[in-house]
């Protein structure tokens, strides 16, 4: 089981060592130790077979009352409060908060364009699907990690210490390339009900609006996160540029101006309004963070969103 | 300035192929997005999708404009003519024929040649010579080879145009001689282009370069002016133009104006009017066409009387009266007489004429034979025979001036063979129709009988008996015309002390033996007036003349293409060597240019 904390990360002899396996270092200590007093936030528990540390709306047994009830016929009479039954001279039966796991699933965007950008959107996304991953693990959520992608590798949901360092075995593991889109994201047969993050640059053709929504009917709460770089915010050009799509490979010749320019980011704009308008109808959250940004900053952003709260 | 490669102005197009690089938009870098959906098509791809793009004002464009120019310069390469360059000598020949006076270019086409000369001298720099001439009849050098402007400048003060054609074979030979063992020499011919050249030219040792001065060929010339039959002055003009004209004729009697004769002319044409109300008396008649043209020497004429009284003709010949008194009786200062042979005693008449007669023993003189008798005359006939068809005279000869013979027929003339004294003024195939002795005693010999052709039907025969006349009674009144700068011969009687010539300004010039003397400052067309001074007695006029233009060719002033003259083997083909090139200089700025260029480029 990984740790619940920073010091049980130490503790656990992976707190102080970067994280991520054989590949490139994906989470450094200093983003551990933020992670250790981070916690996600679901808005919706789908429960799963094992008890967790999820409250859960449900009652079951648990060291934390919840309410009392009328007995009714057919409860389990175990549940009956007797010592209210002497005061009260009436069946009442104790309700406990129910601690269930949840299950997380974390999507992250593997293409082409995610190699695009300085700093490249990549890192950046590695990086947060890492750290939520990580968090869910932390909050012995089952958590599964895969590529944006029917036919790309994913993790079953996993639990523990062991279920981490296959984690981000995988994330180190991968590179960007092919093309993804949302038409991908429907074709996952791995997703259960549980949260499900999409770490994507959201920028390829395709309704987003209708993965999220293709989601949400399948008992998930979408958390749409978008990185973008720097350089895709405002991008620097000017002149005679041919613009070629990183996944695509079309092109289209323009004379870009400051006009253009203008266009874009309002063009930019909208999307993340649109974007944000379908993941919240859609029972969940969209965040967006620029691949400059450090875990900190992006934790940030997402708590503000309400994702993550302080633990 | 000139350019000795023109066609390398091709290189211009450089220019707008320059700009057009501005213009034209070039494909762009590459850039890999993440999307394209986030881009704006409607704003980005209109502009994309054309061709080209605003021109915006550019240092760099400006400066890559100006270094294309100046390669096409250099390309080009312009260079002054006359100026300085490889060591040579330019010989500038400046036409003073008569249409050089024409002032279709100001203030005059002489002028405009003498101002272009003075630039060349000006601008001829070191190591060159500059070599001036005025090609009229005669070929005046105003300055042998010299590379000192200032001689060149006051001998261009000096030149003067003529009032006759340009002697242009004389000219070449000069310039040949001037030119002759002088490396780099060209010659430079300014002039208009009216010129009758000679067949064949001199070939030239150096390269001949002809500017062209003039611009128009419209002229109307008043081509003669002279009585008719029934005493009236009959005006005649020519438009040597192409654009018919209305003109007036303004007739004055010394010098005040009488009447305003209206007149057409059209282009290419003749035309004549009558002017029936002459004054009587002694008045001198001129006619003046008005509005006057570019060339105003031919725009004038005159008909002047006699001073001395009338001149007695004796005509002998059998049958009393025929063509020839009849003509001879158009000139109302002649006296004319006739009698038969047998009746012929000699004595002081001022001109014999012998009609099919030849009286024995010395000829009298100055006198006109006609048909003389085989075996007899100045110039012995002979046998009768066909002539054969009338060939083409020199159009240039004045005793022919304004008659043609050419359409007249001679049914039988004498042979004659003219002796070396004698020149032939007309001719038919077989032989002389018209003999004129040279010099004195003056003699004119017609070798038919006149009524055996259709000579006397034509009506150039009057005006050629006018000419003979005019040519064996010099000083007849205004019958003789003086050629405009050609001198004239004034013949005096004995005792005479002096002469004075009153010009038609009034200026007045005097001489005085040996005589006949010789007058030579007729450079003003108009009426002259001789006045005799004799010992113990006051001056009396004698003579009048008139001097005008004389050669119709002249009056052709539409600018010509230039003489074609060969040039010697050794020449042949290499560009005049008076022209300093200017391409180094341009070279050199070009270098310049591209430095500047490179630093706009930088900085941009």
């Amino acid at each position: 089981m990984p740790p619940r904390s920073a010091a049980e990360a130490g503790a656990a002899g992976v707190g102080g060592a970067a994280v991520g396996g054989a590949g490139p270092t994906i989470l450094p200590p200093e983003d551990l130790a933020l992670l250790g007093h981070l916690a996600l936030l679901h808005r919706r528990l789908a429960g799963g077979p094992y008890p967790g540390s999820r409250r859960s709306p449900r009652t079951s047994r648990s060291p934390e009352l919840a309410d009392f009830r009328p007995y009714a016929p057919g409860d389990d009479i175990r549940q009956i409060d007797w010592r209210a039954y002497g005061r009260l001279e009436k069946l009442m039966l104790r309700l406990y908060v129910a601690e269930e796991e949840s299950a997380l699933n974390v999507v992250i965007d593997a293409s082409q364009s995610m190699a695009l950008g300085a700093p490249a959107k990549w890192a950046a996304a590695r990086r947060l699907a890492a750290a939520l991953a990580w968090l869910g693990l932390a909050a012995t959520d089952r958590v599964a990690v895969g590529v944006l992608d029917a036919a790309g590798p994913f993790t079953p949901h996993l639990r523990g210490r062991s279920g981490s360092m296959r984690i981000l075995g995988l994330l180190g593991d991968l590179e960007p390339a092919g093309s993804a889109g949302p038409s991908h994201l429907g074709a996952l047969s791995w997703l259960r009900p549980g949260l499900t993050v999409v770490v994507s640059d959201f920028l390829g053709d395709g309704d987003w609006a209708a993965a999220l929504a293709d989601l949400h009917s399948r008992g998930q709460e979408p958390l749409a996160w978008q990185v973008l770089a720097p350089d895709e915010e405002n991008p620097p050009l000017a002149g005679e540029i041919t613009l070629v799509e990183a996944e695509t490979g079309r092109s289209r010749e323009m004379t870009v101006n400051p006009r253009v320019i203008a266009a874009y980011r309002l063009a930019l704009a909208e999307l993340r309004d649109h974007l944000r308008t379908k993941a919240a109808a859609a029972g969940g959250r969209f965040i967006h963070t620029r691949s400059d940004q450090d875990l900190s900053a992006s934790m940030a952003v997402a708590a503000a969103a309400g994702a993550v709260r302080r633990a | 300035m000139e350019l000795l490669a023109p066609a390398a102005a091709v290189a211009l197009l450089a220019v707008p192929a320059i700009v057009a690089l501005y213009v034209l938009k070039v494909r762009g870098p590459r850039v890999a997005v993440g999307g394209l959906a986030l881009w704006p098509t409607h704003l980005a791809d209109r502009q994309a999708n054309v061709p080209w793009k605003r021109l915006r004002a550019s240092w760099l464009l400006l400066v890559q404009v100006l270094v294309a120019v100046a390669v096409a310069l250099a390309l080009m390469r312009p260079g002054l003519v006359g100026g300085a360059g490889p060591e040579g000598t330019t010989v500038v020949l400046i036409d003073g024929s008569a249409s050089m006076r024409a002032t279709d270019v100001a203030p005059s086409r002489f002028e405009a040649a003498v101002a272009k000369a003075r630039r060349l001298a000006a601008e001829m720099g070191p190591g060159r010579q500059m070599a001036l001439a005025v090609v009229g009849p005669q070929v005046e050098l105003l300055a042998s080879p010299t590379a000192d402007p200032s001689t060149l400048r006051s001998a261009l003060d000096r030149a003067r145009a003529s009032g006759q054609e340009a002697n242009l074979g004389e000219g070449l030979s000069l310039a040949n001689a001037l030119i002759a063992g002088r490396p780099g020499g060209s010659v430079l011919l300014l002039s208009d282009g009216v010129t009758t050249a000679p067949a064949s030219l001199p070939a030239l040792g150096a390269p001949l370069r002809y500017e062209r001065i003039g611009v128009s060929g419209e002229n109307v010339a008043l081509e003669s002016l002279g009585r008719g039959a029934g005493g009236d002055v009959v005006v005649r003009a020519a438009n040597r133009g192409d654009l018919g004209r209305d003109l007036r004729v303004e007739m004055r009697a010394d010098g005040r104006l009488v009447d305003l004769l209206p007149l057409r002319v059209e282009g290419g044409s003749s035309a004549e009017v009558a002017w029936p109300q002459v004054p009587k008396g002694d008045a001198v008649i001129e006619a003046r066409l008005t509005p006057g043209d570019d060339l105003s020497l031919d725009d004038s004429a005159w008909l002047v009387p006699t001073v001395r009284g009338a001149r007695r003709v004796l005509v002998v010949r059998r049958g009393g009266e025929g063509f020839l008194t009849r003509a001879l009786g158009l000139r109302p200062e002649l006296d004319v007489t006739v009698v038969e042979p047998d009746a012929y005693r000699p004595g002081d008449w001022d001109l014999y004429v012998f009609d099919g007669f030849v009286p024995d023993g010395p000829l009298p003189s100055p006198a006109l034979i006609v048909d003389p008798p085989e075996g007899r005359g100045p110039v012995a006939a002979g046998p009768q025979r066909d002539p054969g068809q009338v060939l083409a005279a020199d159009p240039r000869e004045p005793l022919l001036a304004y008659a043609s013979l050419r359409d007249v027929h001679v049914q039988s003339a004498a042979a004659v063979s003219p002796p070396p004294d004698w020149r032939t003024i007309v001719t038919g195939a077989t032989g002389p129709l018209l003999l004129v002795r040279r010099g004195e005693p003056r003699m004119a010999q017609l070798t038919f009988d006149l009524h055996r052709s259709d000579l006397p039907l034509r009506p150039a025969f009057p005006i050629l008996v006018q000419n003979l006349v005019s040519h064996l009674l010099p000083g007849l009144g205004a019958e003789e015309v003086v050629t405009i700068g050609r001198p004239a011969a004034l013949t005096v009687d004995p005792g005479t002390d002096s002469l004075a010539v009153a010009d038609p300004d009034g200026r007045v010039t005097r001489l005085g033996p040996p005589w006949p003397a010789t007058f030579d400052a007729t450079d003003r067309p108009g009426v002259y007036t001789v006045t005799a001074s004799q010992a113990g007695q006051p001056s009396q006029p004698v003579s009048r003349f008139v001097v005008g233009l004389t050669d119709v060719n002249e009056s052709r002033i539409a600018p010509g293409p230039g003489p074609t003259v060969r040039s010697s083997a050794t020449q042949t083909g290499e560009a005049p060597l008076a022209t300093l090139e200017l391409w180094p200089w341009i070279v050199a700025a070009l270098f310049v240019l591209v430095a500047v260029e490179w630093v706009v480029f930088l900085r941009a």
